[in-house]
């Protein structure tokens, strides 16, 4: 490999980090698998634990609804 | 009518399956030195030959092995690296990046490449390393950005109603421990098993229905051939994409470590 240039320091923020936007977009998508596995996971032990069948499905929808909460509110509102 | 001709024929046809991925060639069980273990080694060894020829002799102006070794680096230094980390930090990111992308990349072509044809990483430890490499090297980066404390920390959006901190915290917590490195890990791993699932079960079973079949059933064969083909061609569309994916997704969350907000 020849000895490169340094590569051109863009103007702006030096603290900027250009891949944010790419970053932000993948998170919000393992938020929305997060959300439901966890929660619903939770909510399946905690059948096998209490002997309900409730919690399951509460937990699924409950962990999908604080998953787009919080995508909602951390890349919605500022 | 065609089903029951080919019950008759007295031979069975097995369809592809698990099974197919596991192929020992010395020893067997866990230390099995299996065909994906001899086909890693040899990308290894491939990879090694070609950057070292591409990089021999350089010139100003590049020979076909030179040129082909720099694009190939440019597309991740520059696509991947600097575009995704930003020109401050990406240096030094670059050589891993480029090891993946070049190891991924050429496992995955080996898998319709005549006589090798066998995707590594269809066996689901394969990417699965790779995935934790990945998962200590961008949890080290943010840690020694942060701090230990300042990067869980940060985990949670400042602002958030206090009630709901728990429960956002372990939202978060399981994204970035869980979540993902296994996605980043299944979804090479997916792609892999499922595209070469399918090129053996259409180009296989074209042949079975070819050499068994009745007259209808050789030409439905002479059609799964065919589809064998065109999914060949999708197939290495696909594991060129995979490996960037792969490569990308780490350079994101790279990114993601060193930004001050996650």
């Amino acid at each position: 490999m020849p000895s490169q240039p340094p590569p051109p320091t863009p103007a702006g923020d030096p603290d900027e980090v250009p891949g944010l936007e790419a970053h932000q977009a993948w998170r919000a998508f393992a938020y929305l698998l997060s959300g439901p596995l966890v929660y619903g996971g939770l909510g399946w032990l905690l059948d096998g634990w209490f002997g309900t069948e409730f919690l399951l499905p509460v937990g699924i929808v409950g962990g999908m609804g604080l998953s787009l909460y919080l995508i909602w509110f951390r890349y919605g509102t500022h | 009518m065609s089903i029951v001709a080919l019950a008759t024929e007295g031979s069975t046809y097995e369809p592809p399956g698990v099974p197919d991925f596991w192929q020992p060639l010395i020893g067997e069980g866990a230390f099995a030195i299996t065909r994906a273990s001899i086909v890693i080694i040899l990308s290894v060894a491939l990879i090694s030959w070609l950057l070292l020829a591409g990089t021999k002799r350089m010139a100003v102006v590049p020979n076909r092995k030179q040129a082909a070794t720099e694009v190939t680096y440019g597309l991740v230094r520059d696509g991947v690296g600097r575009d995704i980390i930003g020109s401050k930090e990406f240096l030094r990111f670059v050589p891993m990046l480029f090891t993946l992308f070049c190891l991924i990349i050429v496992n995955n072509v080996f898998s319709v490449v005549p006589f090798i044809q066998f995707p590594t990483m269809s066996r689901v430890a394969f990417p699965a390393a790779l995935a934790v490499f990945v998962f200590v090297v961008y949890h080290w980066i943010g840690i020694r950005k942060h701090g230990f404390f300042g990067y869980w920390k940060s985990l949670v959006p400042p602002g958030l109603p206090v009630a709901l901190i728990p429960y956002i915290f372990i939202l978060e917590l399981i994204t970035d421990l869980f979540t993902r490195p296994v996605t980043l890990a299944l979804r090479l791993f997916g792609n892999m098993f499922a595209g070469h699932l399918l090129l053996v079960l259409f180009i296989g079973g074209g042949e079975y229905m070819i050499q068994h079949g009745a007259l209808g059933i050789k030409i439905a064969g002479i059609g799964s051939l065919g589809m064998g083909f065109v999914m060949t061609v999708f197939e290495i569309l696909v594991q060129v994409l995979q490996a960037y994916i792969f490569t990308l997704l780490t350079a994101i969350y790279i990114a993601g470590a060193l930004a001050d907000e996650h």
